[in-house]
């Protein structure tokens, strides 16, 4: 076996262990609050992963995986952006606004120039952040932060005011026309065409872009250290920008497909409160260790577990927030995991050195 | 419009407990080179556990007790991961803040029910402001700078001892050298990882009080993820106040100033400033100050690079 074999294969043992460990926590919590563990594990994976229901999870695991497949981007440059929610959110209700808009508009113009928008939106509110990072040198984790409240808060207001459903008991805006709705792709499920651009077209051309590409590399050398980068003739203030813009278009576009395809219109609740897309992204794109198509699988995964725990709080009363327990275990041990794998990494290329000897 | 300045003022002061709190505790921490974004959810475990102190024990000094026990429980892990295993910190922050959301949430359900009712269950009593008196009539001065509750003078207090110890002693100087370069101070015979857990620790006890003064002090109630990012604007605060604690009381008094107006817009119902716009000026004057005067503002040079030692 040649290392990197091993040294996959040491990742997914570690990858696995790390959610094993956070279920292991998951079934002590349940149990000491006196549920049924064995009864409440069957209903998560029941209503995560039974055939029928895999539409939905691959519906509740597409805006995850935009909003991952950019946040790897940021992460392998080592630019922590944590406003993936704000972005998310931005790219939101612009779409919804613009839809409502050019209700009239022909769909096969207007659906990619929908999402377009709703990328570019996410781009532009994780420009200052941006900037602040790279011309100024303030940490983006707490800019970021501080954007994703600005931004909830902003379309609170919008949602409460000006773009308000004046008819709806909800703040919300009214409902798109049904001609600028992503269309089905499997009839009778509600599968829409952004989950095909989500898992079909956008994690090849990321990983493309991560694994196979200058820039891609660049971001990677810029992640391994503002000096090395320097050395390699890096200019990290572009680099910094280029890795927050991408993010944030990705997470636009999660908004905004998840207004097209799924809610048909802005809503406050357009993620959800127990485990909301912008930071169970981060869960994704660490446990998919950057890497597009370990994310692509990731999503699902941690998809149906969102879908699993509602169906586990309806069926046997454990609150959804469950899963916001589990993500939080899975990075937690997935950073153990880290720490592990490059003691056994080394150990595995200290043996390979003595076998050659 | 009138807005009562003094009272503005007077309310300013109050608010500015927890994030000065928060903030002195995290700004040593820094100081010695690690970045503790758990400092949001430490105050969020405190908040929760005063308020399960008070409730069941009907005990406020008991509850302070457990708020600041169970901030240290929640740091020791922090430490574990980031000192003894030198894993990333802002990871492995972000991630503790999540686990506490959740937990606090989930045993929050687990204690009073799956559903939370419209009237959330209430302690009878909160924190008391320290009764000094004749004092606190004195004068308009008095009556802004006495009346508060303990924790403000002892946030204040600590801030300027910090400032002491920091810039004045040789424990300072040794704390100071870890953050610029933990392997020289390592070489140098200092104990870089017993120093960082003691001002971890501390960090758990002191973030706990902080956040026990939303549950126990403020309100008499917990709320889901009721700290809204507290511990991050402290750290805000902390990049502003350049690292040096008298300057924290300045900036946690200017946070609070927005704070306290912002609360008062809402509270006269206002039809021309919608509640959102409000709630949101506290993120928008940190990003707007941060801006100001954040720029190129050097922290310490090891800040939140994980170290490990060499045998």
């Amino acid at each position: 076996m040649n290392i990197e074999r091993q040294v996959n294969l040491v990742r997914a043992l570690l990858a696995l262990s790390s959610i094993g460990l956070a279920f292991v926590f998951c079934i002590m919590l349940i149990a000491l609050s006196g549920k049924d563990p064995g009864e409440a594990l069957f209903w998560l994976f029941y209503g995560g992963f039974s055939p029928a229901l895999i539409p939905e999870t691959f519906i509740r695991a597409t805006p995850l995986l935009f909003v991952s497949l950019g946040l790897a981007v940021a992460f392998s440059a080592k630019i922590w952006n944590i406003g993936a929610e704000g972005q998310l959110y931005i790219g939101g209700v612009v779409t919804a606004t613009l839809a409502l808009h050019i209700s009239g508009a022909p769909s096969p113009i207007a659906l990619p120039m929908l999402i377009l928008v709703s990328g570019i939106a996410g781009a532009l509110w994780a420009l200052i952040p941006a900037i602040l990072r790279a011309i100024y040198g303030i940490n983006e984790v707490i800019t970021t932060l501080m954007f994703n409240y600005i931004a909830i808060y902003f379309v609170s207001y919008l949602l409460n005011g000006p773009l308000r459903d004046p008819v709806s008991l909800f703040p919300e805006t009214t409902t798109i026309s049904s001609s600028l709705w992503l269309p089905i792709v499997v009839p009778g499920t509600r599968l829409h065409l952004g989950v095909i651009l989500a898992f079909l077209i956008m994690t090849p051309i990321m990983w493309f872009f991560l694994k196979r590409t200058a820039l891609g590399l660049k971001l990677e050398i810029l992640g391994s250290g503002e000096k090395t980068a320097k050395y390699a003739g890096i200019e990290s203030v572009r680099m910094i920008i280029i890795a927050m813009l991408i993010s944030g278009f990705m997470a636009g576009m999660a908004g905004g497909v998840e207004v097209l395809g799924i809610q048909h219109k802005m809503r406050l609740e357009i993620s959800p409160p127990t485990s909301p897309y912008g930071y169970t992204g981060i869960a994704v794109a660490l446990l998919g260790y950057l890497n597009p198509l370990l994310i692509a699988a990731t999503s699902f995964f941690l998809g149906g577990i969102m879908n699993g725990s509602t169906t586990m709080h309806r069926m046997v009363g454990v609150p959804v927030g469950m899963a916001g327990i589990i993500q939080a275990f899975i990075i937690l041990f997935i950073l153990l995991g880290y720490f592990l794998e490059e003691k056994f990494i080394h150990r595995i290329i200290g043996g390979l050195r003595k076998v050659e000897h | 419009m009138s807005i009562d300045i003094s009272g503005l003022i007077f309310s300013a002061i109050s608010l500015m407990t927890p994030v000065l709190l928060a903030g002195i505790a995290e700004l040593f921490v820094e100081r010695s080179g690690i970045l503790n974004l758990g400092v949001e959810g430490a105050m969020l475990i405190g908040a929760f556990a005063a308020f399960m102190g008070a409730y069941y024990y009907g005990d406020l000094g008991f509850a302070s007790l457990i708020a600041a026990l169970s901030g240290i429980a929640f740091c020791t892990l922090f430490a574990i991961l980031t000192v003894s295993l030198a894993l990333n910190q802002m990871v492995t922050g972000l991630a503790m803040n999540l686990l506490a959301i959740g937990i606090t949430s989930y045993l929050y359900r687990a204690s009073f029910g799956w559903y939370v009712s419209p009237i959330p269950p209430h302690i009878k009593e909160t924190l008391k402001p320290l009764d000094l008196g004749a004092l606190s009539e004195m004068s308009i001065v008095g009556k802004l700078i006495f009346g508060h509750l303990p924790h403000t003078y002892f946030a204040i207090i600590l801030a300027i001892f910090g400032w002491w110890l920091l810039s004045k002693t040789d424990i300072g100087l040794k704390i100071r050298a870890m953050g610029e370069d933990p392997q020289v101070a390592d070489s140098l015979g200092i104990n870089v990882n017993l120093t960082r857990y003691t001002l971890l620790l501390a960090e758990g006890a002191i973030a706990g009080l902080a956040g026990s003064l939303l549950s126990i002090g403020y309100y008499n109630m917990f709320l889901d993820n009721m700290t809204q990012g507290r511990g991050y604007i402290a750290i805000a605060l902390v990049i502003l106040a350049r690292w040096n604690p008298v300057l924290l009381i300045a900036a946690s008094f200017l946070f609070s100033m927005v704070d306290a107006l912002q609360l008062r817009i809402q509270a006269l119902g206002l039809t021309y400033i919608p509640p959102q716009l409000a709630l949101m000026l506290p993120y928008l004057f940190t990003i707007i100050v941060l801006l100001a005067l954040g720029r190129k503002v050097r922290g310490p040079a090891a800040l939140a690079r994980s170290y490990k030692r060499q045998r």
